[in-house]
């Protein structure tokens, strides 16, 4: 599947009311990664919407589905559709950061529930869901383990070691997702990422990260089966995508929008 | 003679036949000991391959799924380069299993430092959730792994290459609990792992002598029996402690630490220099020049925790 530089860049913006929660809870904390949580929103909203089993009463249900979000920077994003979705409340949203909240800068397994794996450090989502993955081959049951890391990310050399484990053991329960935005590019790049995972032998997609129709029509192709490859998605995304002055690299990386940057990036994200 | 880098497998092999939530990871190591495991318990054994942090990620991930996880290599490599998993991936999401090295210390004496290990102990014990053991016999490590191998902490053992060749009755191995070997009132003496055979026989000559040690066998470094070890001293005054771990953050410091408040102690160990060993040789060549032998312990007494 081919992608062009305009598909992710243009102004076909979905789940806008996502981003301006994410774009108040930061605003609010005074901390948090706006432009890596927007660039994985739209994946992270299909998934939970449509492929996802789960139970927000029980978050450690046993025939749930495993979603592990290995960038843990973008846990804004996680944290808004975990809201969304009854795992926690709207008050937890508004104490993040704070001294009696649960949520953080990366999530904590511990305190929230609905969060798979306490990341921050990267490199380490990927290998649990090795693991799970794994784990739940060993008990033949049918849930889906799906994992989302970074190209940033794939800089980490552990990436490449769960790579090669995962396409050794033929774990086809698991899928991973790498959040393409072009952050390795800024530093280290990480060229041609559909072929060094197709090369490590993993059965290799490449969509537009923000387009519905590209991630509806890649789960419909996906089959999540016990020894078969193992799946990777390149999802093709741009940071902050959705607020025009926050879009691509740079500053916007780690940074709080002041007062007046606050309000136009509600008034970009405002419905039409 | 006791070798648990051989005879570990034994111990995994009859609870995994029992217990179908056992699986065990290794690194390119010891993949034929393994072999009745493997074959017994079908789909329980994998040979990862050489990426020792991927295969603590990965059993952490096991664990969240219910299984108690038996993560083997070598020391150096799971410890050393491996720390950030074990702190993450287990201890900070409170996620249990277990680690069995091979090659700690300098048990691979003749391979060269880059397969030593001096420092697991004062490295791991800096992480909450974390039990070191440290069985010095097949019937001690058989014990100790019941008895933990399914709790909700990360536990590590440190399988020695060599034993102490003592045995004790089984209800006084416990996770936790020091074992006092012999009763005396003229100085304790602290051995850690195998070193308690060195440590019993220059007990044995003191006493033909007329010097009565408090000899005291820790096991079990986290939690360490602080009570048996504080009453010892308090009531002896001189302590020494003889271990195969760095000087630094070993149980040596964590004695220093208990003495503190305590008028009059003097405290000394044997233990590894905080520097590498570069030389070649055996297991007994390396305790012999760092005086962890029963001549070296004799010496240190007389010469100057006695003086």
């Amino acid at each position: 599947m081919d992608l062009r530089e305009e598909d992710i860049l243009g102004n076909n913006i979905i789940n806008k009311d996502l981003r301006k929660r994410i774009i108040e809870i930061v605003y609010n904390a005074q901390e948090g990664h706006i432009t890596s949580s927007f660039s994985i929103i739209d994946i992270l909203a299909y998934l939970y919407e449509n492929i996802l089993k789960f139970d927000n009463k029980k978050p450690l249900w046993e025939d749930r589905d495993y979603f592990i979000l290995s960038k843990g920077h973008g846990c804004v994003a996680l944290y808004v559709i975990l809201q969304k979705y009854g795992f926690i409340t709207e008050d937890d949203l508004r104490q993040i950061s704070s001294k009696n909240g649960i949520l953080g800068g990366h999530p904590d397994i511990t305190k929230v529930p609905g969060v798979e794996a306490s990341t921050g450090s990267l490199g380490h989502g990927i290998g649990t869901a090795l693991g799970v993955a794994l784990g739940l081959r060993i008990r033949s049951r049918d849930n889906k383990v799906i994992a989302l890391i970074g190209d940033g990310e794939s800089n980490e050399g552990t990436v490449w070691e769960c790579a090669l484990v995962g396409a050794n053991l033929n774990l086809g329960n698991l899928c991973c997702i790498v959040d393409n935005n072009g952050s390795a590019a800024q530093v280290l790049p990480v060229p041609d990422m559909q072929k060094k995972w197709d090369a490590f032998g993993w059965e290799t997609y490449v969509i537009n990260g923000h387009s519905q129709d590209d991630i509806q029509n890649v789960f419909g192709k996906i089959k999540f089966e016990h020894n078969t490859k193992p799946k990777v998605i390149i999802a093709n995304t741009l940071k902050g995508k959705g607020v025009s002055f926050m879009e691509g690299h740079g500053s916007w990386h780690a940074r709080i929008p002041s007062a007046d940057e606050f309000k136009d990036a509600l008034k970009e994200l405002a419905d039409d | 003679m006791t070798n648990l880098r051989n005879d570990f497998s034994k111990v995994i092999h009859q609870i995994g036949l029992k217990d179908p939530n056992l699986v065990v990871l290794v690194g390119d190591i010891s993949h034929y000991r393994l072999q009745g495991f493997a074959k017994d318990c079908p789909g329980r054994y994998y040979n990862i391959g050489i990426c020792e942090p991927t295969i603590v990620n990965m059993a952490a991930g096991l664990s969240k799924v219910g299984f108690y996880p038996v993560v083997h290599t070598i020391a150096p490599f799971i410890v050393e380069r491996s720390f950030e998993q074990i702190k993450i991936d287990f201890c900070y999401q409170k996620l249990g299993g277990n680690i069995i090295t091979v090659g700690s210390a300098f048990d691979y004496a003749y391979l060269g430092c880059t397969h030593h290990c001096y420092n697991d102990f004062a490295l791991l014990s800096t992480l909450p959730n974390i039990e070191l053991v440290y069985p010095a016999s097949y019937e001690e490590f058989d014990l100790l792994f019941q008895q933990t191998y399914n709790n909700k902490f990360l536990t590590y053992f440190r399988a020695s290459m060599y034993g102490h060749e003592l045995s004790f009755k089984s209800d006084d191995i416990k996770i936790g609990k020091a074992v006092q070997v012999q009763e005396g009132k003229d100085l304790t003496l602290v051995a850690v792992g195998t070193q308690l055979q060195s440590a019993k026989k220059a007990s044995d000559a003191l006493k033909a002598q007329g010097i009565n040690v408090d000899l005291i066998y820790i096991h079990t470094v986290k939690p360490l029996d602080s009570q048996m070890i504080k009453k010892s001293i308090e009531k002896t005054k001189k302590c020494l402690v003889v271990e195969e771990h760095g000087i630094y953050g070993g149980v040596y410091d964590a004695v220093l630490r208990l003495s503190l408040g305590i008028d009059g102690l003097r405290c000394f160990s044997i233990s590894i220099p905080n520097d590498f060993i570069r030389d070649y040789g055996t297991y007994q060549d390396f305790c012999k020049k760092l005086g962890l032998c029963e001549e070296g312990i004799l010496k240190k007494i007389k010469e100057e925790v006695l003086a």
